[in-house]
């Protein structure tokens, strides 16, 4: 566990890290601050200061991957690229049928860097089981770099019948838990972007002067921001419940909250930002872009609460999750 | 298992003890009516609970031993009443008087006071009330008028107090009243503890929308009042009203999301196939689950001993939301029971449903709590 002072030690460089970095670069600082290493010894830690600060500093690294490989029970997760799931899905980006493998899911700017990507396929012979394999990434098909997000790069990757490997000597656990543990490490760096525009607009309101007063006088301007607030905080807690009391549940919830209060975070700060907000020169933009595509990784508000729904709808049980 | 004063009660042992204690006590702590109930029938089942649990201990844990209890900490009955209202065995509304006047009298009662007294509001002998809201004064509490007047003998109060819940049963109010010119506003407030027997009180009951007459307009004409019934300071009663504000957004409100959760199991259970989308059930679902891990944590803050201020306003918020997404879904899934039935369990969820609506009106309304947010937690300066 990485606690008290070196918890703050451990934020600090972070930090200092994202302020500075991004890209290759970040993810060079963060092997040399020990990232992976705290990421073995302390989960909670590693993943929620780094990804709630790579979300508040708008900046881009390869730890998604490393999260997935983890979560998966990977002993050394930093060594392949990951393939996503697709848009607004959490199932296997691969499907295996006989020894016919196809990919199709989403990759990363990291993905330029790596030699080999590890893929999850859905195995239909045996239902419900995954398979944690291998692939050469010269041998997949990647889609052109741009979108909504160019500084994310995130690019559809496909592939058919190609090579593959399977993980031999490693216990890999199941999907669920490498889905559970990347949808927490989304839901931080949503949380983090939603911060930062939330702070963009509340200094904005204090100085901005129309009317002869500041524009965070008027109340509408207030609420807007009081609203922006509980809508992060709201996700905030049940993210943290979720490391309290692991479950698949209480992630996919805190994912869809998150995707669903930076939404509404964004709309508020927006409006607050006006014109100025609307330049391409003001950070707003920047940070609206990378929620928007954040929200679409291992599932969306709008799929993710669907897919619970269904789910309630059909047992006609709601889990005691939460208890104190 | 009789529990006793000696243990240090942790949350666990606590929570199989009072778990067991429920399962062999079903019937006698089942209400004796069916349903909803009247509002007669609910403040008798709760004073009957309050006893047994009393009797039993479970009800003194969490609570300092000066006033009655067996120590603790307050999570303890967080728990009690989480696992009460879970099985329907109280309704939380009229439960939750007791988490906010009880800190109250323990924060700001002379110990003498508080030691006499409280143990009979968490025994059930008696029910408290909380006499706040006026006529001209309703969200802007520093505005009251209800005065209280200085004598020899004590105070002298006269005025009109309305809404004030569970008034016309009970026994005692913590009211506020003015004691310094009106233009003082919460500098001249003081808080009084009231008998409601006192000659010169006269309460009347009012029709509610939901059909549970729950508050009462009460008229106060020249009520004597010893000095010694003084809560706190002369003139720092704003303090008073401030300090008992964070415990109405803790404890009770993590009791009212056990509540919303079961309803939540009771609608599932009951709505017809194809009535509800997926998406509107997630979504209220998550909506709960957004509440009540946020006031699991202000649980655990409170047990730790930190002090709680405006960042329950974000909790009152949640919870305000959660009750009334709860009871839109019930209210769209349920249309022909609420809207058109008139058996008990028709009548039951008509009734929460419209009472659902007060949710963002008492204990501050939904804009005072964004008034709060906006200047105390994100510093955007004075509204005027
Ligand atoms: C079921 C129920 C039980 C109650 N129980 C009690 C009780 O036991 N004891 C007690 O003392 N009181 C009780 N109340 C009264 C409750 O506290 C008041 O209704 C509440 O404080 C709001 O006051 P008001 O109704 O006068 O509305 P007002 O203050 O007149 O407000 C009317 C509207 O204007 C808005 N508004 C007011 N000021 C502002 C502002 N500064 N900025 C933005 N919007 C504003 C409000 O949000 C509201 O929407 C109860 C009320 C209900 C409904």
């Amino acid at each position: 566990m990485i606690e008290g002072h070196d918890l703050e030690l451990f934020e600090r460089s972070i930090r200092q890290a994202t302020e500075r970095h991004t890209g290759a670069a970040l993810d060079a600082a963060l092997i040399e601050l020990g990232w992976q290493d705290a990421l073995a010894v302390d989960r909670r830690a590693a993943v929620s200061v780094l990804f709630a600060l790579q979300g508040s500093a708008n900046v881009t690294s390869s730890a998604l991957a490393t999260v997935v490989a983890a979560g998966l029970g990977l002993e050394s997760p930093a060594e392949h690229g990951v393939i996503l799931p697709g848009l607004g899905s959490w199932a296997p980006p691969a499907e295996l049928a006989g020894d016919q493998l196809t990919v199709g899911g989403l990759g990363a700017a990291d993905l330029d860097r790596r030699e080999t990507v590890l893929v999850v396929a859905k195995d239909p012979g045996a239902s419900g089981t995954t398979l944690a394999v291998t692939v050469e990434r010269s041998a997949l098909a990647v889609g052109p770099v741009g979108g909504l997000d160019p500084a994310l790069a995130i690019a559809e990757v496909s592939g058919n019948g190609i090579p593959f490997r399977p993980i031999a000597g490693e216990a890999t656990r199941g999907w669920p838990e490498a889905v559970a543990l990347a949808q927490m490490a989304v839901a931080h760096e949503l949380i983090g972007a939603a911060r930062t525009m939330l702070e963009l607009a509340r200094d904005h309101a204090n100085n901005r002067i129309q009317f002869g007063q500041p524009i965070g006088k008027f109340q509408a301007v207030r609420h807007r921001l009081a609203e922006a607030l509980v809508a992060i905080e709201a996700a905030d807690g049940v993210l943290d419940a979720a490391w309290d009391i692991p479950s698949p549940e209480l992630a996919a919830a805190a994912k869809a909250l998150a995707g669903r209060g930076a939404r509404t975070t964004a709309r508020h700060c927006q409006q607050v930002l006006a014109g100025i907000g609307f330049t391409a020169e003001h950070p707003f933009h920047r940070y609206f872009r990378r929620i928007l595509v954040l929200d679409q990784l291992f599932g969306s508000a709008r799929s993710l609460t669907d897919d619970l729904g269904t789910r309630l709808l059909a047992s006609r049980q709601l889990p005691a999750l939460l208890t104190l | 298992m009789a529990s006793s004063r000696d243990d240090v009660m942790e949350l666990d042992s606590f929570r199989k003890g009072v778990d067991h204690w429920l399962d062999e006590q079903e019937d006698a702590l089942a209400p004796d009516h069916p349903g909803l109930g009247t509002l007669d029938q609910q403040m008798a089942q709760l004073a009957k609970v309050k006893r047994l649990g009393y009797e039993a201990g479970w009800v003194r844990w969490g609570w300092p031993e000066r006033v009655g209890g067996l120590g603790g900490s307050p999570i303890l009955r967080a728990y009690l009443g989480e696992a009460l209202t879970a099985r329907d065995v109280v309704e939380p509304g009229v439960y939750s008087m007791t988490e906010v006047l009880a800190p109250t009298m323990i924060g700001f009662a002379r110990p003498e006071l508080a030691a006499s007294l409280v143990p009979r509001l968490l025994r059930g002998d008696e029910t408290w009330c909380q006499g706040f809201s006026e006529p001209g004064t309703g969200s802007n509490l520093a505005s009251l008028t209800c005065r209280a007047t200085r004598t020899d003998d004590g105070w002298r109060v006269s005025g009109q107090k309305v809404w004030t819940s569970y008034a016309q049963y009970a026994a005692r109010c913590v009211l506020l009243t003015r004691t310094g010119s009106q233009e003082s506003a919460h500098r001249g407030i003081t808080a009084l503890f009231i008998d409601m027997d006192s000659p010169g009180i006269t309460v009347r009951p009012l029709q509610t929308m939901h059909g549970v007459d729950e508050f009462s307009e009460v008229f106060y004409d020249d009520v004597a009042v010893p000095f010694e019934r003084t809560l706190g300071e002369v003139d720092k009663g704003w303090s008073v009203a401030m300090d008992l504000l964070p415990y109405e957004r803790s404890t009770s409100l993590w009791h009212k999301g056990a509540y919303l959760h079961r309803k939540l199991e009771h609608l599932l259970a009951a709505v017809p196939a194809g009535a509800l989308s997926p998406a509107e059930v997630g979504e209220v679902v998550q909506i709960l689950y957004a509440f009540r891990a946020r006031s699991r944590a202000t649980q655990y803050r409170m047990a730790a001993g930190d002090p709680l201020g405006p960042e329950t306003s974000v909790d009152k918020v949640l919870v305000a939301t959660a009750e009334q997404a709860v009871f839109d879904l019930a209210a769209a899934g349920l249309a022909g029971e609420v809207v058109l039935g008139d058996d008990g369990a028709s009548r039951r969820w008509r009734s929460e449903f419209l009472y659902s609506r007060a949710a963002t009106i008492y204990g501050g309304s939904a804009e005072i709590q964004r008034n709060i947010i906006a200047r105390r937690i994100l510093d955007l300066g004075d509204d005027r």
